[in-house]
C-alpha cells in the first residue's frame, strides 16, 4: 500500500533522513517505527504524509507516485495521521470539529468514530478545555473520520500512561484489524510497539536499520547494539 | 448526532412564526433607519452619518477578514480609492455610461483583488498584515506616477461628473445628503446582513476553523487557500462598494482616498466598534465619523487614531458592541449562551 | 556606470540593512513585527538633526543610538512584555498604533516641512575612486552599512548570545527547552535594533531628507525586505536589502517612469516564485 523508495529529507545541511526504503503492507498490519531520538522518526512520517517535500527519493501510495501531492488530497485518498503535540481545534467543540470533517469527507459513520474513541461525554465541551488524555482521543478521532486507509500516527502515546499507552495501542490494532486497514506507529514506547505491532522497523541516525516481525527485531544484533542496548 | 452543524444555530430562533416576527421588525428598523433620521438630523450631520456609515463598511470589510479568517488588511484604501478612480477613468476616458463604468471598475478591482489575494492568503497572518500595506502603498504611488497623470490627475486628483443614471438611480440623488443617508443606509444595513449570513454560513465555519489551525485543516482534507481566498474577495466586494457610494456622493477622487491614512481609520473603526459581528464595525464607522470632526479640526485625528489602536487593543479588545453585550451578560439581561 | 551603480545601491541597501535586520530579530525572537520601526528611524533621524545643529553630527551619531537603546528598553518593558500572552498579531497592531503616535508627535514638535542636515566637513565633498568621483558620504555609508552587517554576523556567529539568537530565531519550543532566557536575549535584540535604527536615521539625515513622511517609506520598504529575505531570517533580510536596494536605483536610472513602482514589482515577483521569501524564515503558515 505504501512504499518509500531512497527517501532523504535534509534540514539545511544537517540529513534527518537517508536513502530510506520501506514498505507497508495494507492487510490489517500494525506497522510501529522505533529509534533513538534523532533518529528521523517524524521526519519520516513528516515527508510520507506530505508535511515535508523530501530531498530526494519518492513516496507511492496504492502504487502511485504521490511526492508531490498536497496533504489535503493524501487525506481525500484515505491518507490521515495524528500528531505528537495534539493537533485539534481548540475553540471548537468535539462535536463542531468531529462533524465539520466528516460532512467534508462524507462520512456517515462518524458515531463509530466516537465510541471508538470513547468521547460520548465529551461532544458538547470546548476541545481546548477537556482534559489531555480526552484532547488526544480527539486528535485521533479526527483522524480515523472518512475511513482512512492507511492511519500514520505519531507518538499516540506522548502524554500518557503506559497503561493508558498500551490501550491505545490495542485499540488502534483491533481497528486496523477489523477494517483491514494499515496503520504506521511512530513510538517511543518500546514494551507497547512490541506488545501490538506486527511488524517493526528501527530507524538509527535518519538510516533505516532494521524491518521485521517484532521478535525478529528483538533479537537482532544491530539493533541491540544500536538502540536496544543492554535496556533489551 | 447527525444533524447539521446549522442546525442548532437555526433552532435558537425558535419557531416559524417568531421567525417571521423577526424579519416584520428587521424590515420595520431597516425603513425607519433610512427615513426617521432625515426628518429628525440636518444636513450637516447627515453628511457626516453617511460617512460613517461608508467606513462602517469599509471597517466591516476588515473586521469580517479579521473575526473569521484572523488576517488584518491594511490595504483597504487601494480598493476604497480604487472604486473611484476607476470609475471617473471608465466614464472619462473610455466613454462608458455610468453603468457600465461601474460594472467595469468592479470587475477590475474583482480580478485585482482575486490575484492580490492568490499572492498573499497563502502566507501567515503577519506577513499578510504586510504585504497587504505595501499593496496599498503600491497602489497610492501607482496614481502619482508621472506616466498616468493624464488618467488620474496625480496630486489633484479627478472631478467626477456622472450624467444620467447609474444603476437606474439618478446620479443627482447621490449628492443629495438626505437621499444619499438612505442609499447607504439601506446598502449597508443588507450588506451587514450579508456578512452576518456568510459568517453562519459553512464558509464561515470553514474559514474559523482555518483560523483555529491551518494545518488541520489540510490534514482533514480541507483545501485551505480556495475559502480565505473567497473571503479575501468578498470582503473586498464590500470596500468597492463603499467606495462606489464615496466618489458618486463626493464627486472627485484624490490621492487622499488611496492613502494608508484610510486604512488605518478603518482598523480603528473596526476596533471601536468591535470586531465580531456586523452591528460592531459599523457602528465603529459612525462613532470615528463623529469623533473626527470633533478633534480633526485641531488636527488631532491622526494621534487619536494611533491612541485608539493601541487603547482598544490592550484594554478593550472587544470593542464597544461587545464590551455592551459581555456587560449585558453580567447583568442578566440575556441568557447565557444565547 | 555599472560601479557607480553598485555603490549607490549599497549606500541605499546600507540603510535598509541597519533597518530591515533590526526587524527580522525581533521577529525572530518574539514572533513580532515591530510596525513602529519606521517611526524609531523617523524619531532617528529628528533627534540627529537637532542634536547636530547643537554639538555637531559626530555627537548625534553617537548619542541618538543611546538615547534610543533606552527607548528600546522602554519599548520591551512596557510594550512586548506586558503583552506577551496576546496574539503577534495584537502586538504588531499595537507596534502600528504605538508608530503613528510616535510619528504625530514627533510633527506636532517639528512642524510638517522637511529639514535637511549637513554632512561634516570631513565627509562632504567628492573623492575620486579609479577615475570616478564619487560623494564621501555615501562611501561613509557603505563602510557603516557593510561595518555593521559584519559586526552582525560575529555576533551571531561567535557569542553565546548571538548563538541563542540563531536558536530561538530556528524554532522556539526547543530554545524554550534548552533554558534560554528568551526575556534577557529579546531586552538586549530590542534595544539593539532600535540603536540601529537610531543609527540609520541619522545617516539618512545628509542623504535622504528628513521629513515627516519618512517613517511610512522606510517601514514599507522595511516590511517588503523582511518578506522577501524570508520573514525572520536575517541573512535572507540582509540579501533581500542588497538586492532591494539595487532594484531601486536600477529603476531610477532605466525606469524612471516606474521607478516607484519597481519595489513593488520585485516583491510581487518573489511572492510568485518563491511564497516564503528567498531565507529560510518562518514566513509561511
Amino acid at each position: 500500500m505504501l512504499a518509500t523508495e531512497k527517501l532523504s529529507v535534509s534540514y539545511g545541511s544537517v540529513r534527518a533522513l537517508t536513502d530510506v526504503d520501506l514498505e507497508i503492507s495494507g492487510d490489517g498490519l500494525l506497522h510501529g517505527i522505533i529509534g533513538p531520538n534523532g533518529a528521523g522518526k517524524s521526519t519520516l512520517l513528516d515527508a510520507i504524509c506530505g508535511r515535508r517535500r523530501p530531498t530526494s527519493g519518492r513516496v507511492r501510495y496504492c502504487g502511485e507516485d504521490i511526492t508531490r501531492r498536497s496533504i489535503s488530497w493524501r487525506r481525500r485518498q484515505g491518507m490521515a495521521r495524528s500528531f505528537q503535540r495534539t493537533s485539534i481545534f481548540q475553540d471548537l467543540t468535539v462535536r463542531e470539529q468531529l462533524q465539520l470533517v466528516a460532512q467534508h469527507l462524507g462520512d456517515e459513520g462518524l458515531d463509530d468514530v466516537i465510541e471508538t474513541m470513547d468521547l460520548g461525554g465529551y461532544l458538547d465541551q470546548k476541545a481546548g478545555r477537556i482534559a489531555y488524555g480526552v484532547q488526544r482521543r480527539v486528535d485521533v478521532a479526527l483522524a480515523l473520520i472518512g475511513r482512512p486507509r492507511l492511519l500514520l500516527m505519531d507518538e499516540p502515546g506522548a502524554g500518557l500512561s503506559a497503561t493508558e499507552t498500551l490501550r491505545l495501542f490495542q485499540h488502534v490494532r483491533d481497528l486496523v484489524r477489523e477494517r483491514r486497514i494499515a496503520a504506521v506507529v511512530v513510538e517511543h514506547d518500546v514494551d507497547a510497539v512490541f506488545a501490538c505491532c506486527d511488524m517493526v522497523t528501527v530507524l538509527d541516525l535518519g538510516r533505516h536499520l532494521s524491518t521485521g516481525a517484532p521478535e525478529a527485531i528483538r533479537a537482532d544484533q544491530r539493533v541491540i547494539s544500536a538502540y536496544l542496548g543492554t535496556a533489551a | 448526532m447527525t444533524d447539521d452543524l446549522r442546525a442548532s444555530t437555526t433552532a435558537t430562533f425558535g419557531s416559524l412564526s417568531q421567525r417571521s416576527l423577526a424579519i416584520a421588525v428587521g424590515l420595520i428598523g431597516l425603513c425607519a433607519g433610512a427615513i426617521v433620521p432625515t426628518y429628525l438630523a440636518s444636513d450637516f450631520v447627515l453628511r457626516l452619518g453617511s460617512e460613517g456609515l461608508l467606513l462602517g463598511l469599509l471597517a466591516l470589510s476588515v473586521a469580517f477578514l479579521m473575526n473569521q479568517a484572523g488576517l488584518v488588511a491594511l490595504g483597504a484604501a487601494s480598493i476604497y480609492g480604487g472604486a473611484g478612480y476607476l470609475f471617473a477613468i471608465g466614464m472619462s476616458d473610455w466613454g462608458l455610461s455610468p453603468t457600465a463604468a461601474l460594472c467595469v471598475a468592479f470587475l477590475i478591482l474583482l480580478v485585482y483583488a482575486a490575484m492580490l489575494g492568490a499572492l498573499i492568503v497563502r502566507t501567515n497572518p503577519l506577513a499578510f498584515m504586510m504585504l497587504t500595506l505595501a499593496a496599498g502603498e503600491m497602489i497610492s504611488h501607482a496614481v502619482l506616477l508621472e506616466g498616468l497623470r493624464d488618467y488620474t490627475g496625480g496630486a489633484d486628483g479627478l472631478v467626477v461628473r456622472v450624467n444620467g443614471s447609474v444603476l437606474g438611480i439618478d446620479a443627482l440623488r447621490f449628492a443629495d445628503p438626505v437621499q444619499f443617508w438612505c442609499i447607504a443606509w439601506i446598502v449597508t444595513v443588507l450588506i451587514g446582513l450579508a456578512f452576518w449570513a456568510i459568517g453562519r454560513s459553512r464558509l464561515g465555519v470553514v474559514l474559523r476553523a482555518i483560523r483555529g489551525n491551518e494545518e488541520r485543516m489540510r490534514f482533514s482534507g480541507f483545501n485551505t487557500f480556495l475559502p480565505r481566498l473567497i473571503g479575501y474577495v468578498l470582503v473586498n466586494v464590500a470596500a468597492a462598494i463603499a467606495g462606489f457610494l464615496h466618489v458618486l456622493n463626493a464627486g472627485f477622487v484624490s490621492p487622499e482616498s488611496l492613502g494608508l491614512f484610510v486604512s488605518t481609520n478603518t482598523l480603528v473603526a473596526a476596533l471601536i466598534g468591535g470586531i465580531s459581528g456586523s452591528l460592531g464595525p459599523i457602528l465603529g464607522g459612525l462613532i470615528f465619523s463623529f469623533a473626527q470632526d470633533e478633534f480633526g479640526a485641531r488636527g488631532l485625528t491622526q494621534l487619536l487614531t494611533g491612541v485608539a489602536i493601541v487603547l482598544f487593543i490592550v484594554v478593550f479588545p472587544r470593542g464597544v458592541v461587545g464590551g455592551l453585550s459581555s456587560l449585558s451578560k453580567r447583568l442578566g439581561w440575556r441568557r447565557e449562551g444565547a | 556606470m555599472i560601479a557607480l551603480l553598485i555603490a549607490n545601491s549599497l549606500a541605499l541597501a546600507s540603510l535598509l540593512i541597519m533597518l530591515s535586520s533590526g526587524l527580522a530579530l525581533i521577529y525572530g525572537l518574539r514572533d513580532v513585527i515591530n510596525f513602529g520601526h519606521g517611526a524609531i528611524y523617523m524619531l532617528g533621524a529628528y533627534l540627529g538633526y537637532t542634536i547636530a545643529l547643537v554639538g555637531g553630527f559626530w555627537l548625534a551619531l553617537l548619542l541618538v543610538p543611546l538615547l534610543l537603546a533606552l527607548l528600546g528598553i522602554a519599548f520591551e518593558y512596557l510594550a512586548l512584555r506586558p503583552l506577551q500572552r496576546r496574539s503577534h498579531i495584537e502586538v504588531a497592531l499595537v507596534t502600528l498604533g504605538l508608530g503613528i503616535i510616535l510619528g504625530q508627535v514627533i510633527i506636532y514638535i517639528y512642524g510638517g516641512e522637511a529639514r535637511s542636515v549637513d554632512a561634516p566637513k570631513i565627509l562632504s565633498g567628492s573623492v575620486t575612486v579609479l577615475h570616478l568621483s564619487y560623494p564621501v558620504y555615501r562611501l561613509f555609508l557603505i563602510v557603516m552599512g557593510l561595518g555593521s552587517c559584519a559586526l552582525l554576523a560575529l555576533w551571531l556567529r561567535y557569542t553565546s548570545s548571538g548563538l541563542y539568537v540563531r536558536a530561538v530565531s530556528q524554532d522556539p519550543s526547543v530554545a524554550r527547552m534548552m533554558g534560554i532566557n528568551a526575556d534577557r536575549l529579546s531586552l538586549l535584540v530590542t534595544s539593539l535594533s532600535t540603536a540601529f535604527a537610531g543609527i540609520a536615521g541619522v545617516l539618512a539625515g545628509p542623504y535622504l531628507s528628513v521629513d515627516p513622511g519618512m517613517d511610512v517609506v522606510m517601514i514599507v520598504n522595511c516590511l517588503i525586505i523582511v518578506v522577501i529575505g524570508g520573514t525572520g531570517s536575517i541573512g535572507g533580510a540582509i540579501i533581500a536589502a542588497l538586492l532591494f536596494g539595487f532594484v531601486q536605483v536600477a529603476g531610477s536610472v532605466f525606469l524612471p517612469n516606474l521607478a516607484a513602482l519597481v519595489p513593488y514589482i520585485l516583491l510581487m515577483v518573489v511572492l510568485l516564485i518563491a511564497p516564503g521569501g528567498i531565507g529560510r524564515g518562518r514566513v509561511m503558515s
